[in-house]
């Protein structure tokens, strides 16, 4: 017994999990830097609480046989589809926004798990139809129509920045399903469009407000510009080696509102500089172009396509985060993965962990 | 065909597309942020340390409260705070030492002050003193030089117009405590900060979401001494617009203050309150309660001296009255125990008992009143005589769980939902209830107390004006309202005054009519128990008096006259009425705390009266 555990552990990839635990460890000195002198201090024992729990669930995880996820693919869709549905019913209403549901004295956010579940259920349907030939229009319908309808309810809530994250993770796998270059020509014209018309009848008044403000944030009379300039700040007063621990400036005279969550990556640069940032972004990499790999190693195509899905959840996360909070993009509310506060978001990395490493393995055994 | 392998091995190539895209994208990142951070860095930085934008807050005025009228009752005004910004500070203890002597506060008054506020953002002004007068703000002007980080805001006060008139269900504003600042986070979703005012009492407390305004914000530069600087406009900032406060909302309430000024007055040197309510909506005219204290002290900031003077004071001025504090109802509650008598067929009204002076059950003689007895009584003349034996015939034949539901009905013991918090229950006594709150059993003597308002049972004034508005308009039980429109802050209607029926009781109109001449009599006839002469005015006021036993006779005391007995042991004195008789417009209860006689409170309740059907129904009174 002793001894096929020890084999299993010889072939066990441990490599996610390390990157982990180290963005995690970063993250929890940066969490306990922003909030030590703040009313809101217990935030970090919170989150070490859910760091147990989202590292024990994804390492459970990474024990199931990738073929279970295939089997189970549309089901965890559905129920989650569901889950948005009941939000939009009865969800809890929070930040102006319904998002919430209440499990059983858990809140959580099912928006949050749809980033994997779209995975789940496209790497499924990717499987079983055209794997060979090339995509064209007419065999992107379904697949957009399981995309859209989750982005639809989400961006319903409102949260505009997780919906069009669906949207992306939809995008990316379809590009790697080798989408024919003459459909992203018809796809970007028809996207120009839809954008217009979602700007027109869609958008609530606060999110065209974030659109304009990140356009000319000068201009802005409101809040959104103000933190974006704060933002902006706070990253470029880092310069090259930071301000230092804990020294943060931005943070500590409330300049930043909610720094411990949209914002976490400024007051990170802020006291790490140029330097913290490029090794942030190193162990963030690191995840990243390890699934880029285990992509092409893998044996079947659930598999691969399930690879690309789990790096576009945490590729877009990680790439509009960071380009919101330095002025790219405008203010959409989404965490950067691990570093912002918040149970579902890493409760979600933890399973997306959780799934890598149970492919990885499955590479291995056979 | 192709293997699955092979599948997978034909998707290398958009492997390799996908990889230079994210490497791309990783490069745009970092450039960005080395653009920021090594380009941009010492200009940011120094940005950073000046922390040179500011953003003030300008606070948003609440919205007016007004009369039926459009009286305003609650306004705003002006006023002047000193403040201090840790931030600019040059020798702490040195500008304490000299604002001290300027604000007539200690010096370590003012270091706790800023003590409270430690954790909140340097450049934040805190609030040292509220309020300040002219001359202070003229030493201080002057002085700006020596007192770095002082400075005079402008801010808004609330202005009570009538003070003490109505002070309890208008309430007041004062600074949010730090204890309600997360549960009211929560409730309202809005982001209250220390220093901010909120409704803590009366419409200011149950109104405050329509009431309060949004505050602004103003940008400023500032330069290293916290002075104001104009906008360079080579700055990051140039361009940044402020955000004007918006007004809060407007609210009209059904109160009319002449009425309420005229009850005000005459029950100003008592301890007393009155209510007079629209008996076709509920509507309340108008609300007081004395003694009563000034909300204004409370806005602006209490002194310790003044409310050393209210908790001290043996008439409880910050107790309401009207429906924070709950009395026997004494006799007013008489036509109750009639309602029940005759619904459950125990009397008619032209049913007879012979009132000797006293009744016996089992043992023990109750005595009426009277002494020498009321003779042959019919359910008018009782009621016009209060007779205790002729309602206590009726509770011999009567459950006290019976006698429950009628009050019940009646809206009695329970809180009549008006939109003033601290409104008391009262208390209707049940069997069930008595067991559980005294572990007794109920006893038949205990039924005979409370048919006459005596013994457990407990109203409070609001819930008596109520019983004899249904008394009035045929049995409709109402919720009192008090709001007549509320406006929210960008002007929409958001509440109106809309009649809540909440029970009707099905009375038949000729025992209605035999009760309502009963209490026509009261005040009407000659042997009425507030009979104080005709009614020459013809206001055609009908009630019933009231005598709330403050203490029970005292065994062999019973002797004392109540005028006689030390004030405390005075038993509290009740009217409660409507008027007209014939076509009842207006109820009104009334209470004179240790006033001894109900018949004491009638021509309070009947000026009350009067000056309501003139000014509104002129027609139903004869000139």
């Amino acid at each position: 017994m002793l001894k096929k555990w020890k084999e299993f552990f010889k072939n066990y990839d441990f490599s996610f999990f390390l990157v982990f635990v180290a963005i995690f460890v970063v993250a929890s000195l940066n969490l306990y830097s922003i909030t030590f002198n703040q009313s809101n201090a217990y935030l970090v024992k919170q989150q070490w609480i859910w760091f147990a729990l989202a590292s024990g669930v994804g390492f459970a995880i990474s024990f199931v046989q990738p073929s279970a996820f295939r089997r189970f693919s549309y089901w965890i869709y559905g129920i989650n589809v569901a889950l948005l549905l009941g939000v939009l019913v009865l969800g809890a209403v929070g930040m102006g926004a319904k998002r919430w549901i209440a499990l059983g004295g858990l809140r959580i956010q099912p928006s949050e798990f749809m980033k994997l579940s779209i995975v789940f259920a496209l790497a499924r349907w990717f499987t079983i139809n055209s794997p060979v030939e090339r995509l064209d229009l007419k065999g992107l319908f379904f697949p957009f129509l399981l995309s859209v309808i989750p982005a639809i309810l989400i961006i319903k809530q409102p949260d505009l920045g997780t919906g069009g994250v669906i949207l992306l993770i939809f995008t990316m796998i379809i590009y790697y399903r080798k989408l024919r270059w003459s459909t992203i020509l018809k796809l970007s014209v028809m996207g120009v469009i839809s954008g217009f018309l979602m700007y027109s009848y869609v958008l609530k008044d606060y999110q065209k407000k974030r659109i304009h403000s990140f356009i000319d944030p000068y201009q802005d009379a409101k809040n959104s510009g103000y933190n974006a300039i704060q933002s902006n700040i706070a990253i470029g007063s880092g310069k090259i080696w930071g301000k230092g621990y804990m020294k943060s400036s931005q943070a500590s005279l409330n300049f930043l509102p909610e720094k411990h969550t949209d914002f976490v990556f400024s007051i990170f640069a802020e006291e790490h500089g140029f330097v913290g940032v490029v090794l942030l972004l190193i162990l963030y990499f690191l995840f990243i172009f390890r699934l880029l790999w285990l992509s092409q190693m893998v044996t079947t195509i659930f598999d691969s396509i399930f690879c690309i899905g789990l790096l576009s959840v945490l590729f877009l996360h990680v790439l509009i985060n960071i380009a919101m909070v330095s002025g790219l993009l405008p203010i959409v509310g989404l965490p950067l993965p691990l570093m912002t506060y918040g149970g579902s978001s890493m409760l979600v990395f933890g399973i997306l962990t959780g799934l890598a490493t149970s492919i990885s393995n499955a590479r291995l055994l056979f | 065909m192709f293997g699955e392998e092979d599948v997978v091995k034909s998707h290398l190539k958009r492997s390799f597309e996908l990889s230079y895209f994210l490497i791309f994208a990783f490069v745009v990142l970092l450039s960005r942020v080395c653009y920021l951070q090594i380009l941009n860095g010492e200009k940011l930085e120094k940005y950073s340390i000046e922390n040179s934008l500011r953003e003030q807050i300008v606070w948003a005025p609440r919205g007016k409260i007004l009369s039926r009228n459009g009286t305003i009752l609650v306004d705003n005004k002006a006023s002047f705070n000193v403040t201090l910004t840790r931030q600019d500070l040059k020798n702490k203890d040195e500008t304490i030492k000299e604002l001290s002597k300027i604000i007539n506060f200690t010096e370590k008054e003012i270091s706790e002050k800023i003590k409270k506020h430690i954790f909140e953002a340097r450049y934040k002004p805190i609030v040292i003193k509220r309020n300040v007068t002219q001359k202070e703000i003229a030493l201080i002007e002057t002085q700006l030089e020596k007192l770095p980080g002082v400075n005079v805001e402008i801010s808004i006060t609330r202005e009570y117009l009538n003070e003490e008139v109505g002070a309890h269900f208008l309430g007041y504003i004062s600074e949010i405590r730090s204890d309600q600042l997360k549960k009211l986070k929560k409730r309202d979703g809005l982001n209250y900060n220390l220093g901010d005012f909120i409704g803590q009492r009366g419409v200011e407390q149950t109104f405050d979401l329509v009431l309060r305004g949004v505050n602004g914000r103003e940008y400023l530069e500032v330069d290293a001494f916290g002075r104001k600087r104009r906008s360079s406009g080579n700055g990051v900032y140039a361009g940044i617009k402020n955000l004007p406060p918006e007004v809060g909302g407007k609210l009209i309430l059904t109160i009319d203050q002449e009425i309420q000024n005229v009850a005000y007055d005459m029950l100003k040197d008592k301890a007393g309150a009155l209510v007079a309510i629209d008996v076709e909506t509920g509507a309340l005219i108008a609300m007081v309660s004395t003694p009563s204290f000034q909300p204004s002290q409370f806005a602006q900031g209490l002194d310790p001296d003044y409310w050393k003077s209210l908790l001290t004071n043996k008439r409880k001025p910050l107790r309401d009255k009207a429906i924070q504090e709950h009395y026997a109802p004494g006799s007013t509650f008489k036509v109750v125990t009639a309602v029940a008598g005759l619904m459950e067929g125990i009397i008619n009204p032209k049913t007879v008992h012979f009132c000797d002076g006293s009744i016996t059950l089992g043992r023990r003689t109750y005595h009426c009143w009277n002494k020498h007895g009321h003779g042959a009584v019919n359910l008018r003349s009782a009621l016009r005589g209060s007779c205790n034996v002729y309602f206590q015939q009726i509770a011999k034949k009567l459950d006290i769980d019976v006698l429950a539901k009628y009050a019940k009905e009646f809206g009695l013991g329970q809180k009549t939902g008006i939109r003033v918090k601290r409104e008391t229950s009262g208390l209707v006594p049940t069997k069930k209830w008595k067991l559980k709150n005294r572990g007794q059993k109920w006893t038949k003597g205990e039924t005979l107390s409370c048919a006459i308002g005596q013994s457990y049972m407990l109203t409070n004034l609001l819930q008596l004006s109520v019983l004899y508005s249904a008394l009035a308009n045929g049995g409709k039980v109402y919720r009192p309202k008090i709001v007549q429109k509320a406006y929210n802050l960008r002007g929409e209607l958001v509440e109106e005054l809309k009649p809540e029926l909440i029970k009707e009781v099905g009375l038949n109109s000729e025992w209605l009519k035999a009760i309502n001449e009963g209490l026509h009599d009261v005040v009407n006839h000659e042997r009425g128990t507030a009979f104080y002469g005709f009614d020459v005015e013809q206001i055609k006021l009908a009630g019933k008096t009231g005598t709330s036993q403050v203490v029970g006779f005292i065994k062999g005391e019973d002797r004392v006259k109540c005028d006689d007995a030390p004030y405390k042991y005075r038993h509290h004195a009740l009217f409660a009425g409507f008027a007209p008789y014939d076509n009842p417009k207006v109820a009104i209860a009334a209470i004179v705390e240790h006033g001894c006689s109900g018949r004491r409170v009638v021509p309070i309740v009947k000026e009350v009266a009067k000056r309501y059907l003139e000014k509104y129904h002129p027609n139903v009174v004869k000139r």
